[in-house]
């Protein structure tokens, strides 16, 4: 068998950025039709690498290095040195690669028409093409949308279909499955590999989780600060990690799902459901009753746009819909928005959304506010309550000034559960909580939470795509589909025995197989 | 904020709070009582005795260009503020009123501020007195000054943080507090400094057009206008007033950060 034709070798590359070391000399050997994933937080050096390879550098970013494309001479990295290969760049669809207010088609098509010099038309039926390729995918039709109206599956699409229509020797992947759900990350990271099978291109793939090496199941390099720490293939990875950082990011992995069924917690009734109807043209049968008991946990698992939200907004009175919520043996829909106010003093929110904390606010005063809002406290005993919130997320060595906005993903979202935690609440509402965060950070914030839950008593309503992060924190789940709930039962019986073909897909998803 | 638009909006508060000692000791450092005339020859140029000159009625330029600044100062001073409580306290209540209430409210200040808000000046003038164009000045600028809070109001409103907080029980009235301690820390210093741009601009507008103050009240606008008749034969009888009006203005576009603000 002959050996695979080299597409590009990189050489001793070294990147600084304003006089800060972002890679350590750095080298990559890559064939024809390879994949490689870059595995790595934020600041680990992937993404230096990418940009390396696409010529797109950071204003103040100096590399130094060889490179050498195919069979020829290396040739000095330099800052506006790109590569004499047909490269595509396909970004994470949730990021700000598009104008989220204009026509996904319209702007692929005009990026798409210039990188292959032809007119507009011929670039959208390019497009069309492409997405006809996949299976799942959208129609050009439908991405006609404005980006902020479309799932980001779709969006995810169009994207991949923009590059793979460009036919690169080389695609870099700059997170693109980063913020998508189990199911959709599936489909799109399938219809890349059928592409890459078709045009034989290489990949370099920049992931932060390792979700991504499992479902590639491809050569993979991890990075931590600028250096390589591990280095092998995805079988011999997933199989055992040898350095403590590959095992911290590999932690994220989902574990065993099919693990036996959890003795549901039996505390009083909390959240009572009767007779719901989302949706107006809705039948009888339709309609949506469960039960919500202190110290459960319920999941609200279906893709975005299934239904959960919609759900949610009733149970908390946000919307009035026909049928009965009671929580915490009150009938919300016989209350006034003031009594419905009060009540929800008693519900805390731990969401992946990053609007969810005022920006402006200092660490304290977040914590603080629902003390300040709700309860006649000293200030001694709020400081208090405040401080061991905060200890108990690892907060507590935080200036406390700080403005929420200076802080990280990660810190933002221990610092929602420390403002839910010094609430007291009877209800918790935990909206995707890992999404968005670095393989580490989604360990914490896992273990977080549940910890929360076992010593708060309060009960939870987890709403999530990803059935390993209901499997984490809830006993049961309610499965929606397209503006219905399809299927409910023990978590532990949804996972073995599925009925539905949307559970179907979600556990599959989240069982995280090889995607080709 | 970046480090050289900080050092640009300290260097404005820091001129501005010269420029209020300067109002403050007005009296010490002139060398003449206001409106002091044949302290010198007629349209002398500068020179020792006298560093600004003197104009067509022997006044000392350098002494009147002092009283002037205070005058022009002060009123700016009371003007903005009246800006800041009709124009910007205005828009961050109006900004939480029911939907349709602040639709109607912004839609009836907008076509105020349709109109530029020296014409504004004028025609509030016109309508009550002299007297009163601080007033009218600062009324003039509200309408700008509404607007840009209304906006920044609204958006808090109805962030996604709002919303949560709404979720969670936060009641309207704290998250007013929020926003007002906010709107405070954040906001305030920027709104008067570009109020005060603006109504300088507008007062000394008005009193070179003689719709301001009258003798013996002279302030920077009144003494440029009456030093017309000289200006192309005694260049330092306006120069020096235009030039200390131009450093107020700019002193305060600097203190708001080099924003171009409610530009009249």
């Amino acid at each position: 068998m002959s050996e695979p034709r080299v597409l590009l070798e990189l050489k001793d590359l070294r990147v600084t950025r304003g006089g800060k070391v972002e890679l350590e000399p750095f080298s990559l050997l890559l064939h024809a039709g390879e994949t490689v994933v870059l595995l790595g937080e934020a600041g680990s050096g992937k993404d230096a690498v990418l940009r390396t390879l696409g010529g797109f550098f950071e204003r103040d970013e100096e590399a130094v290095g060889r490179l050498r494309v195919g069979d020829g001479e290396f040739q000095p990295v330099a800052r506006r040195t790109k590569p004499a290969l047909r490269t595509a760049y396909l970004p994470s669809a949730t990021g700000n690669a598009l104008d989220p207010r204009m026509s996904a088609a319209e702007q692929l098509s005009r990026v798409l028409a210039r990188k292959l010099s032809c007119p507009k038309p011929a670039a959208l039926e390019e497009l069309r093409g492409a997405l006809a390729r996949f299976d799942a995918a959208p129609s050009l039709e439908t991405i006609q949308a404005p980006v902020a109206r479309l799932e980001p599956a779709a969006v995810a699409f169009g994207l991949l279909a923009a590059a793979a229509a460009a036919t690169p020797e080389l695609l870099l992947c700059d997170h693109p499955m980063a913020d998508l759900s189990p199911l959709a990350a599936n489909r799109v990271t399938r219809a890349l590999l059928e592409e890459q099978t078709r045009q034989g291109f290489a990949i370099v793939y920049c992931a932060r989780e390792p979700h991504p090496v499992v479902r590639l199941m491809a050569r993979t390099i991890v990075l931590r600060r600028g250096q390589v720490v591990e280095e092998g293939s995805a079988a011999h990875l997933i199989g055992g990690q040898t350095h403590p950082y590959t095992k911290s990011i590999f932690k994220a992995l989902p574990a065993d799902l099919a693990r036996p069924p959890r003795a549901a917690s039996r505390g009083e009734p909390l959240l009572q459901v009767q007779n719901l109807m989302l949706d107006a043209a809705h039948r009888r049968r339709d309609a949506i009753g469960f039960e919500l008991r202190r110290g459960a946990a319920m999941g609200l698992v279906g893709e975005p746009g299934s239904g959960r939200r919609r759900l949610l907004d009733a149970v908390l009175g946000l919307e009035r819909r026909p049928g009965r919520v009671v929580f915490d043996a009150v009938d919300l829909n016989l209350l006034s928005e003031t009594m419905a106010l009060r009540l929800r003093r008693r519900v805390a929110f731990v969401t992946s959304r990053d609007g969810a904390l005022d920006p402006r606010m200092s660490l304290w005063d977040t914590v603080d506010e629902p003390l300040r809002a709700h309860l006649n406290l000293s200030r001694e005993l709020a400081s208090d309550y405040r401080d061991n919130a905060l200890k108990r997320v690892g907060l507590a060595s935080h200036d406390g000034r700080q403005a929420v906005s200076s802080l990280s993903p990660f810190d933002r979202r221990r610092l929602q559960i420390a403002r839910a935690i010094v609430a007291a609440p009877l209800l918790v509402v935990v909206d995707e909580p890992l999404r968005a965060l670095d393989a580490p950070a989604q360990s914490t914030i896992r273990d977080l939470l549940g910890e929360f839950r076992v010593e708060s008593q309060a009960g939870f309503l987890v709403l999530t795509s990803d059935f390993s992060v209901a499997a984490a924190l809830c006993d049961d789940a309610l499965v929606f589909d397209k503006g219905r709930l399809v299927e409910r039962g023990p978590i532990a019986t949804l996972l073995a025995a599925p009925r539905e073909a949307a559970t179907k897909a979600l556990v599959e998803a989240a069982t995280l197989k090889p995607a080709a | 904020m970046n480090t050289w638009r900080r050092v640009l909006v300290v260097a404005g508060w820091s001129g501005l709070g010269l420029v209020a000692v300067a109002v403050m000791l007005s009296e010490f450092l002139a060398r003449w009582p206001a409106g002091s005339e044949r302290v010198g020859p007629p349209l002398l140029a500068p020179s020792a005795p006298f560093p600004f000159g003197t104009d067509l009625l022997g006044r000392d330029v350098l002494s009147e260009t002092i009283y002037g600044m205070s005058l022009s100062a002060t009123q700016a001073a009371e003007a903005a503020l009246i800006a800041l409580v009709a124009g910007a306290l205005m828009g961050f209540i109006g900004a939480r009123l029911p939907r349709y209430l602040a639709a109607l409210l912004h839609w009836a200040v907008a076509s105020f501020a349709a109109i530029p808000p020296l014409l504004l000046a004028l025609l509030l003038v016109a309508l009550s007195s002299r007297g009163l164009c601080a007033v009218a000045a600062g009324l003039a600028a509200a309408p700008l000054a509404f607007l840009r809070t209304f906006e920044r109001a609204r958006r808090e409103s109805l962030a996604g943080h709002a919303a949560h907080a709404r979720a969670t029980g936060i009641s309207g009235s704290a998250l007013l507090n929020r926003d007002l301690t906010y709107e405070f820390r954040d906001a305030l210093l920027p709104t008067i400094a570009r109020a005060l741009a603006a109504v300088a601009i507008i007062l000394s507008t008005l009193s070179f057009l003689g719709f301001g103050d009258t003798p013996p009240h002279r302030d920077l606008g009144l003494m440029i206008a009456a030093a017309r008749s000289s200006y192309f034969t005694a260049w330092w009888t306006a120069a020096f007033p235009a030039l200390a009006l131009m450093l107020l203005i700019l002193l305060a576009r600097l203190a708001a950060g080099l924003d171009e603000g409610e530009r009249p």
